[in-house]
């Protein structure tokens, strides 16, 4: 009389478990192999045929075509460097530089693919070549949705963001060592109510 | 109390073979991938612009605002395909991805000669016919490999800003993906 109950048990918790943990772990991870850099994270293997299982699933469910060694590579920031959640009501300061690449840019989006689909401008992004800098290289950006002098990258709405920095023909891309790369801090500086 | 247990414990490692199973057959079955996505773009062998906004799917972002991309889906069957643009834009790269998307060959205008991107995918047999007598006009052109017959070559290309919309639609516009 129970067992059809248990059994029936055992097959909900398997198949409920089981999909809902990888559709809440390819949202949340683009892969396994990963390069870490303060708050950045960048996946070197995204792409290539030597990806690991999750990275390779998210690609075909997103129908991404990742950037291949000799395009670049990008870092993507969840967290400020305190390791707090990056929010678009909040501003930030990026300091520091960038390794050795062609070109960088930098945008702000955000993982739910349709919530903030495209920047606009001026929210567009920033990249290299628009950007001011120090006598050493290095740079200041502010983040927010307020403008502010110097370097600024604008964002709207409210909500989680994530901060995408992709180095373009840089040699970064082929099999760089963490403790060799410095990419910018990320700094919060307040938020609005 | 112990059944109960028991029936969770079972539970969970079914949920465990579930999530594997699922995890490996996805790409298999996916039905947005980037290749099904460029079937219905266009045919193969031409160029179609990639879309500049994110796919509808939770997880995925939206694609750098600075960077303008084409795709070329190519079938080399038959005979090799060649990817040729007259024009040289601020920055341009190339990638070659297999049918599953997976990047297998990509370089940039500062390591193709003369900086002019002109790229000819082939298949190994067609390969050693090239290497026997390589036509003249493909002299200059970087050859190649692949194992699949079919796949997918992307050329990214740099906009800074929205000034240099026209030189990408007129990169994009002489850009020719054609069998050899």
């Amino acid at each position: 009389m129970r067992i059809p109950f248990y059994v029936a048990l055992v097959v909900a918790i398997a198949v409920g478990g089981g999909g809902a943990s990888v559709w809440f772990a390819l949202n949340a991870i683009d892969g396994l192999d990963t390069l870490t850099v303060g708050a950045w994270t960048a996946y070197p293997e995204s792409g290539t045929p030597q990806v690991d299982p999750y990275g390779r699933a998210r690609i075909a469910r997103d129908g991404e075509l990742p950037l291949g060694r000799a395009e670049g590579l990008y870092f993507l920031a969840e967290r400020d460097s305190s390791g707090q959640a990056l929010r678009r009501q909040c501003r930030y300061r990026l300091e520091g530089g960038v390794p050795v690449a062609r070109f960088w840019t930098l945008y702000a989006t955000d993982r739910t693919g349709h919530a903030a689909p495209r920047p606009q401008p001026p929210a567009a992004g920033l990249h290299s070549r628009q950007v001011l800098r120090r006598a050493d290289n290095s740079f200041d950006i502010a983040v927010g949705r307020a403008p502010e002098p110097g370097n600024w990258l604008a964002v709207t709405g409210t909500g989680d963001m994530v901060m995408v920095l992709t180095l373009y023909d840089t040699p970064v891309a082929n099999g760089a060592d963490a403790r060799d790369i410095a990419l910018p801090a990320i700094y919060r500086t307040g938020c609005d109510a | 109390m112990l059944r109960l247990v028991y029936v969770i414990l079972s539970g969970l490692i079914g949920a465990a073979i579930v999530h594997i199973a699922i995890l490996l057959l996805l790409p298999a079955y996916a039905e947005r991938d980037a290749w099904s996505r460029l079937e219905q773009a266009g045919a193969p062998n031409s160029f179609v612009r990639l879309p500049e906004t994110a796919s509808a799917t939770r997880g995925a972002r939206a694609p750098d605002p600075f960077m303008a991309a084409g795709a070329c889906r190519f079938d080399i069957s038959e005979s090799g395909v060649r990817v040729l643009a007259p024009e040289k834009p601020l920055f341009w790269s190339v990638s070659v991805y297999n049918r599953w998307g997976h990047n297998i060959y990509s370089l940039n205008d500062r390591t193709a000669s003369n900086g002019l991107l002109d790229l000819v995918v082939v298949s190994p047999d067609q390969m050693i016919d090239l290497r026997k007598d390589l036509p003249e006009n493909l002299e200059g052109a970087v050859i190649v490999e692949v194992e699949e017959d079919i796949g997918i070559v992307v050329v990214r290309v740099f906009r800074p800003d929205a000034s240099f919309a026209p030189l990408v639609d007129g990169f994009f516009d002489t850009a020719r993906c054609e069998p050899i």
